[in-house]
């Protein structure tokens, strides 16, 4: 079906942005994920690094406001043009949970 | 038989006639009660007549003379043709402008009658009142204060400023004797000192020039001491048996006013006149100018229709203030009907201003007026503020503010000052942003952007009063990380209130005064010290001291220079240098940042250098190239209806008779094609306008007087349409 667009990506939690308000009163947080993989690849195997600019809304950004920057995390979530002129991405987190350890 | 030409509040240019019965006494002037197609209506005799060109058998009777309402004087009847020619409006509906409201119109339920004032504590009251305080901590605090006031008078401006139950107290303590009318308010400590040489030149020339009609443009800036110079002046006219005239353009907004006229004409009844005040107080005291029981009249331009049977001096303060055109109804210029009726009178007219109109400069250079200059601020170690351009963008501001303003800002926290910013904007910014998709949040029913008001959780319009809950998320694509973009007061007051969390901080625009008292309420509070930092529009520009105040930080300037306005540049200039005087005038030094992309503009070259009339020099140039006022006269069609063809089809028909009349009268006036407003739809209305411009008053006086004809003979019916003779802006 066309309209697919979920990613589960296991990250790091880097910067981010103090909790904000909409005008409308939703919580709101943005922030970057480090992601570090080993991935296979035209038969063989790589390791994958990459930084990916995230935002969250409602519950979810209030839950990601108390999760101090380092933590491992494993979000999903959707992709969707950062600004409205440009081809940068942002992951909007639908959904996270801890990871333990590594 | 007697027939009286009867001038009725009604849409069409014409008077009525109706049959006199010699019983009542009806003279020319004279206010009756008439009916009109089963109406009862209330207009002015304008003319008595033998004959009529009504038969006689079709001839109504005059019901009656209002009996409360003397006759008006011929000068108002003459003011009145005037503004009904100039400006072509209805005779009839001009003249209903200057009565007062009758004892039986309708009078508004919401406004307790008020309390006239000044009122001053009695000696019975001194005495029996404490006893009965003690268990009332608000009356005893108003009793305090009313012993602590100069004089022992509280001004009726103060009066009004209290809430609604405390006033009902009031009227109870002046039935039992407790507080009784003052004539005036003694205050020499309000008075200041002497006047200083040039005041005292300024007031000898207007006080020589008593008897003849002779108008004066009083220049001086803020601070500089213009009111002692008009009060000098009027109280030599009041000694000399005259009345004197003095308007102001907000009377709610200037109460130290009020307090300083009371107390430099001790002795003398000083009465009030403005819309605010409920209808038997307006009556009454529009009786006590008639009667000529007043020695002067202080009000906002309807206080200019008063009758004054012994006016001697009017003077016109801040004549450039645009609140003197009144944009509705009849719309007329209360500073220019406030001229011709000195002129008809043969009395002196003041205009007082620290930014005057180009209009006013520019009878000045044609000799017309005579311009008396305060150089200097009147208190003598009051100096101007020292003034700085700041970069309005970059990295360095923070929700709006520079370093530059914040450090300021910070600088007069530890020493204890006032503070002032100052943007022209209400609200908590100017409209509100999808980031991902686009879309802006806009009103349904006018062409305009609606406003977020984050404490309302709210979308508003600030054109029509629309108003929406704040959007969750955008309409058009879900997103629900909409932004508010740009900056009104609440959000300034909020960010202030981020960065320096110990301030205390005031907002004054509309919506934060909106309840009666609130301003008079904020301004104590400022006065008394408890304010730090103060975020406020125009409202806090005009005419308060603020003795700690000396810092004045002004955003949002360049706002205006974008204006297609051709009149917006002149306005932001006035403005500005009114704020800029707000800052340091007792003593302590003062401070002005402007904020502005523009820092070579002449606006604020002129600005930096204190000299309004550089600027002005710079506006007359460029007006005078463009051809528009005051190098030529202007007027302007405006027409709207709900349907766009329908304005566009009457202002066409409109242009093609205009262009008519042109030839066939061969009058020098250029009329333009119709275009839509600025804001081409308000509230369901689509607008439009055409504009008609001459160089020569007569010119342009005969085209509209015949244009206006046409107009009104075009099909169209569901097309409001009104003139505006020179209008103050292209809105």
């Amino acid at each position: 079906m066309p309209g697919a667009n979920r990613l589960t990506l296991d990250a790091t939690l880097g910067e981010r942005h103090d909790l904000r308000y909409t005008p409308a009163g939703i919580p709101a947080v943005e922030c970057t994920l480090r992601h570090a993989s080993l991935q296979a690849e035209a038969g063989g195997e790589r390791s994958v690094e990459c930084e990916l600019f995230a935002v969250a809304y409602g519950d979810v950004a209030t839950a990601l406001s108390r999760v101090s920057p380092g933590s491992a995390l494993r979000v999903r979530g959707f992709l969707a043009r950062r600004y409205r002129t440009g081809i940068t991405v942002a992951l909007h987190i639908n959904e996270f949970a801890m990871n333990e350890g590594n | 038989m007697g027939i009286a030409r009867v001038a009725l509040p009604v849409a069409a240019h014409a008077e009525f006639d109706y049959w006199a019965p010699s019983g009542l006494g009806i003279a020319v002037g004279s206010v009756v009660r008439v009916q009109l197609a089963r109406r009862a209506l209330v207009g002015v005799v304008v003319a008595l007549s033998d004959t009529s060109e009504v038969e006689t058998a079709r001839l109504q009777p005059v019901t009656e003379v209002v009996a409360e309402l003397p006759p008006l004087p011929d000068d108002l009847l003459a003011v009145a043709r005037f503004i009904a020619g100039y400006y072509q409006e209805p005779l009839g509906q001009v003249l209903a402008q200057m009565l007062p409201p009758l004892e039986n119109a309708p009078v508004s339920q919401r406004r307790a009658e008020a309390l006239a004032g000044p009122l001053a504590l009695t000696a019975a009251g001194m005495r029996e009142l404490p006893p009965r305080l003690r268990r009332s901590p608000r009356l005893a605090e108003l009793f305090d204060r009313w012993r602590a006031a100069a004089g022992g008078v509280l001004t009726e401006l103060e009066l009004q400023a209290l809430p609604p139950r405390l006033r009902t107290t009031l009227r109870a303590w002046l039935q039992a004797g407790w507080l009784e009318p003052a004539a005036a308010a003694p205050d020499p400590a309000a008075d200041g000192p002497e006047l200083n040489a040039d005041q005292q030149r300024a007031a000898a020339a207007i006080i020589a020039a008593g008897g003849r009609f002779a108008p004066f443009l009083l220049q001086g800036v803020t601070g500089s001491g213009k009111t002692a110079v008009y009060l000098a002046a009027a109280a030599a006219v009041i000694a000399g048996g005259a009345q004197a005239l003095v308007l102001v353009p907000e009377i709610n907004l200037t109460p130290q006013f009020e307090r300083r006229v009371l107390a430099a004409l001790p002795g003398r009844r000083v009465v009030t006149l403005h819309s605010g005040l409920a209808a038997g107080a307006r009556r009454r005291r529009w009786l006590a100018a008639a009667t000529g029981v007043a020695d002067v009249v202080l009000g906002t331009r309807l206080a200019g229709f008063a009758p004054l049977p012994r006016l001697g001096l009017i003077v016109v303060d801040e004549e450039h203030d645009p609140s003197y055109k009144q944009q509705d109804v009849v719309r007329y210029h209360g500073r220019d009907v406030a001229i011709w009726r000195a002129r008809l009178r043969a009395v002196p007219v003041v205009l007082g201003t620290a930014t005057p109109a180009l209009e006013t400069l520019r009878h000045v250079q044609d000799g017309r007026y005579v311009r008396l200059n305060l150089p200097q601020r009147a208190v003598a170690d009051a100096r101007l503020p020292t003034l700085a351009l700041a970069p309005d963008r970059g990295e360095a501001v923070y929700d709006g503010m520079g370093a530059r303003l914040l450090a300021a800002i910070e600088a007069r926290l530890a020493r204890g000052e006032q503070s002032l910013v100052f943007i022209n904007r209400r609200g908590y910014s100017p409209s509100l942003l999808c980031a991902s998709c686009g879309w802006q949040a806009g009103c349904p029913r006018c062409s305009a952007r609606l406003v977020v008001h984050r404490d309302a959780f709210e979308l508003r319009c600030h054109h029509c009063g629309h108003r929406e809950r704040l959007a969750r998320a955008c309409p058009q694509c879900g997103n629900v990380d909409l932004l508010p973009m740009g900056h009104g007061t609440q959000r300034l007051e909020r960010a202030l209130a981020e960065r320096f969390p110990s301030a205390r901080i005031a907002r004054v625009d509309r919506d934060s005064t909106r309840r009666e008292g609130a301003f008079a309420a904020i301004r104590e509070q400022v006065h008394a010290g408890d304010i730090d930092i103060m975020v406020g529009t125009q409202m806090l520009a005009k005419g308060h001291d603020f003795p700690r105040l000396t810092l004045v930080g002004v955003l949002g300037a360049d706002n205006a220079l974008y204006s297609a306005d051709f009149r917006a540049t002149e306005r932001l200039g006035a403005l500005l240098f009114q704020v800029a005087g707000r800052a340091g005038r007792a003593g302590l030094p003062g401070e002005v940042i402007v904020q502005t992309s523009f820092p070579e503009h002449p606006l604020f070259r002129a600005l930096l250098h204190h000299d309004y009339d550089d600027l002005a020099a710079a506006l007359m140039d460029e007006r005078r190239v463009a051809g528009l006022p005051p190098f030529s006269r202007l007027a302007l069609l405006t027409a709207e209806a709900p349907q766009r063809e329908t304005v566009d089809g009457f202002l066409a028909a409109a242009q093609q008779a205009g262009l008519l009349l042109r030839r066939d009268l061969r009058l020098a006036v250029e009329v333009f094609s119709p275009v839509a407003a600025a804001l081409a739809r308000r509230a369901g209305q689509e607008r439009g306008q055409v504009l008609v411009r001459s160089d020569e008053r007569a010119a342009l006086q005969r085209f509209l007087a015949a244009w206006r004809e046409a107009i009104a003979a075009l099909p169209g019916r569901r097309v409001r349409w009104a003139l505006d003779v020179d209008p103050m802006g292209f809105a």
